[in-house]
């Protein structure tokens, strides 16, 4: 999974001089398995969160599977409500916290350095931290699942259902315990995004040239900073109460609508923070594949902004049925129209740009053509579910499953799998297949349609989502059976986009630097980028650097005096991009993974006894401790 | 592109960054903007806490619930007093090392940390005598126990991680270019002991005005 220095051909190159070597060396990642833990360069990790993320994504797509054979036919015996609570809660658990978060992180922890034009990001261990965190939780998620032990009250897990009385045993303890700690994954990465959007740019790169897609990993990652909080620290009461006889969300004394709040107001943001990166991605694509600039940089650029904030006005509209008073459900309804007009305004510059150029209708276009429709779908229900009158009758039907699906499929995962077909070639150095990468498109695009769509009607049936059988005779059995086979479709597409990715791997075209002849910073190294990222680091002069009229980035001017016999990378001011300083970097390290365990115990350990977290907490002071402890008089960053 | 074009020319425009420090301060520094973060991040969940306290507030008709008297200002008043105090040392400590004199660091924040005890101290003291309530009697003593939990956890870590700056002062590790490890070290006491405002004016305070 890690990537290799490029440079490992025979052949002698004039150009493989002594500081590309020396480069080389300083970045290079030590080998050997248990080297691999202590791996910090972006691409590395930011790769490991990309594949890991799509793991759990297969396994989010088996379990819905399961779920379809289960409700293919009214009364099916192929599993009881037991076990479908737990694997209708951990589809939910798997593709919003084990996929979409981190697989959009990995994507920005990736591309965003590249895309900035420096050497990596400005907390290399954090980031390996944040990795380590992600991956334990998943595993000790789906170890619970494997030991039908698994948390079934549903991704969202509302108390008194997921209370210590209603739920005894451990699979609700898992759920409050690993949520806690898993969040501090997506955290770190955002703290550390912010950090490097804001200091790690090129010289020239003042904020009003930043490419789009990062002006949306900027804001997504504003978002993460103000929305997991509320999350973790909820997770967390749930488990005291679950744990210790508190009573936060007990009927006695406490309130059980109040996780719904808390949870929601992560809940909700968590819908733009995994579609405000693909609306990026959109962006890049569109760019790429008209080869115009964009029209309407600014708008779109506040759209993004604005949207970051209306998105933490909406999460009441998740709880109209909840019985809160009207006055409130009527601000959270307009707030949800308003939403409505920046997302209005950046298909509208899309069009624009799209409006008469002729554009190259390759696969990752393909994918944001297929998210336009799918997402104005989505868009559609959604107005309608917005109003209260409606989502009385709707909320607990189909009608609610075939609408967030239409907007997160459409606005999130669809833009994603173009982006991996737009990146492909950086990741790997190889061309997906174009031919199978069409033909996949269409079997996802028309799968999807037809294992959604029919739910609508299911719902307006009156059919109740979260029930694990039906009974005969409702006029719901044809449908089901439908949609059931209509799913084995969909599934088909992302295995073939699967196999695409593995043969091409392989068997691909060789890609070059920039086959879809794109306009920003990470096409200007070699595919896969080297560790290093950059052998020159060069000034950037306009919006679009690899188009710019003097000749493209080549003509540029150079930085020097950023030493290579160190990790060391530009630091440049906030605004303008003007240089400021140096900034040593640490190199591979052991302390992130340990300080993730230690974590994890803190948490996980209170499933067994409450003291073991006042373990934990010293195992994590520990580990803290020989992280930023200095080693031959390295600076401790 | 890169690889390929080792040898361009140096053209008049290119810039050395080679005589730039290698060190940062302040809103120059990243790492000044990962513990702004990270008081972001924790500053939300302080922000969600109280907001998590009068909403319970909210669905009782007395608060705290009858049979439970709030907790007596006496001793919080003395040890927030004794908290604050704790800041001085820090910000003695950091306004010397910004002039050049790393020597305050070695024994100043001992200073802080034995205000920091000294607060701990004294909410143990009352938390373990002088309330009347569990943290399981009812979501009240809840969310006041999370509330002193949360923060108390807090001021453990932040004399956990003021002790190791202590320790690499005496082994002379910090010279002036290293100062914003101390800074941000300080900012991070700075937003301990602030949080702890608004967590007391909550659950002293916010106990009384709406019910008497």
């Amino acid at each position: 999974m890690s990537m290799h220095p490029p440079h490992s051909s025979a052949i002698p190159d004039p150009a493989y001089d002594a500081e590309t070597r020396q480069l080389e060396q300083t970045w290079a990642s030590p080998p050997g398995f248990f080297a691999w833990f202590t791996h910090v360069n972006q691409t590395n990790i930011g790769m490991r969160f990309i594949v890991t993320g799509f793991v759990f994504f297969l396994l989010g797509v088996i379990l819905a599977l399961l779920m379809r054979w289960q409700l293919a036919v009214p009364e099916n015996t192929v599993m009881g409500p037991e076990l479908y609570n737990q694997i209708f809660s951990m589809h939910g658990i798997t593709m919003m916290f084990l996929f979409a978060i981190p697989v959009m992180e990995g994507v920005a922890v990736y591309i965003i350095p590249l895309m900035l034009g420096t050497r990596d990001m400005t907390f290399p261990r954090l980031n390996a931290f944040g990795y380590w965190i992600y991956l334990i939780a998943g595993i000790m998620m789906y170890i619970a699942l494997f030991l039908n032990i698994a948390p079934d009250a549903g991704w969202f897990s509302y108390p008194p259902l997921a209370g210590a009385a209603f739920s005894p045993g451990l699979g609700l303890d898992f759920y409050t315990t690993v949520i806690t700690f898993m969040e501090i994954s997506a955290l770190v990465a955002a703290i550390e995004l912010i950090a490097t959007i804001f200091k790690c740019k090129v010289p020239g790169m003042s904020l009003n040239r930043m490419p789009i897609f990062v002006w949306s990993i900027l804001v997504m990652s504003f978002m993460i900073v103000f929305a997991l909080p509320p999350l973790v620290i909820a997770s967390l009461m749930l488990a005291l109460d679950r744990m210790a006889g508190m009573q936060f969300f007990t009927a006695a004394s406490g309130d059980p609508v109040l996780w719904q709040h808390l949870f929601w107001f992560f809940g909700h943001p968590e819908v733009y923070i995994i579609f405000i990166p693909a609306l990026g991605m959109i962006s890049s694509i569109i760019i790429t594949f008209t080869q115009r600039p964009i029209f309407g940089y600014i708008p779109i650029v506040l759209s993004i902004v604005s949207i970051g904030f209306i998105g933490f006005g909406l999460w009441v509209h998740h709880m109209f049925t909840a019985g809160l008073p009207q006055l409130g459900a009527n601000f959270f309804t307009a707030s949800s129209a308003m939403i409505a007009i920046p997302s209005g305004v950046q298909i509208f510059c899309w069009i624009a740009t799209l409006w008469g150029s002729k554009p190259r209708m390759d696969t990752p276009m393909l994918y944001v053509m297929g998210f336009f429709l799918i997402f104005i779908i989505g868009g559609l229900s959604g107005v309608m579910v917005a109003s209260v009158p409606f989502d009385m009758q709707a909320h607990d039907t189909y009608f609610v499953v075939a609408h967030f699906h239409y907007v997160l499929v459409g606005g999130a995962l669809f833009p994603l799998i173009g982006g991996v077909h737009y990146w492909y070639p950086k990741f790997t150095g190889r061309m997906m297949s174009e031919r199978l990468g069409k033909w996949t498109f269409w079997v996802t695009f028309i799968g999807f349609n037809l294992t959604f769509f029919p739910m609508h009607q299911l719902g307006l049936q009156g059919m109740p989502r979260r029930v694990y059988t039906y009974i005969d005779g409702l006029g719901w059995n044809q449908l089901n059976l439908f949609v059931s086979l209509s799913a084995v479709i969909l599934a088909l597409g992302f295995v073939m986009t699967l196999l695409n990715a593995l043969i091409s791997l392989k068997r691909g075209k060789s890609a070059g630097d920039n086959p879809w002849n794109a306009d920003t910073l990470e096409w200007a190294t070699s595919s896969p980028p080297p560790s290093y990222n950059f052998r020159h680091i060069r000034i950037v002069d306009s919006r679009y650097p690899l188009w710019s009229g003097t000749g493209g980035l080549e003509q540029n001017a150079v930085v020097h005096g950023i030493r290579s016999d160190r990790r060391e990378i530009l630091l440049t001011s906030i605004l303008e991009s003007h240089p400021e300083a140096r900034q040593p970097l640490p190199g591979p390290s052991p302390w992130p993974f340990w300080l993730a365990v230690a974590v994890a115990l803190t948490f996980a350990g209170m499933m067994l006894h409450l003291a073991i977290p006042l373990i934990g907490f010293l195992l994590c002071f520990a580990a803290i401790t020989g992280w930023i402890w200095p080693r031959s008089g390295r600076a401790a960053a | 592109m890169s690889v390929a074009h080792k040898t361009t020319p140096r053209t008049p425009h290119d810039i050395d960054v080679s005589q730039l420090p290698d060190y940062s301060f302040e809103s120059r520094s990243p790492l000044w903007w990962g513990i702004v973060g990270l008081m972001t991040v924790e500053g939300t969940v302080v922000a969600t806490l109280i907001a998590s306290f009068f909403y319970l507030q909210g669905n009782h008709a007395v608060w705290p619930p009858s049979g439970t008297t709030p907790p007596d200002l006496m001793l919080p008043i003395l040890s927030t007093f004794v908290l604050m105090l704790s800041m001085v040392p820090v910000y003695l400590t950091d306004r010397a090392f910004k002039r050049g004199n790393a020597k305050p660091l070695a024994t100043l924040p001992i200073l802080s940390i034995a205000l920091a005890l000294v607060f701990l101290g004294i909410k143990a003291y009352e938390y373990a005598l002088h309330v009347d309530f569990r943290w399981d009697s009812h979501a009240y003593g809840s969310m006041v126990w999370l509330m002193i939990g949360f923060h108390s956890t807090h001021v453990i870590a932040v004399i956990l991680k003021t002790l190791v700056v202590i320790i690499l002062a005496r082994q002379g590790y910090f010279t002036p270019d290293k100062r914003i490890a101390v800074t941000v070290n300080g900012l991070y006491w700075y937003f301990v002991a602030a949080a702890w405002i608004p967590l007391f004016m909550t659950i002293y305070l916010g106990s009384r005005i709406w019910n008497e």
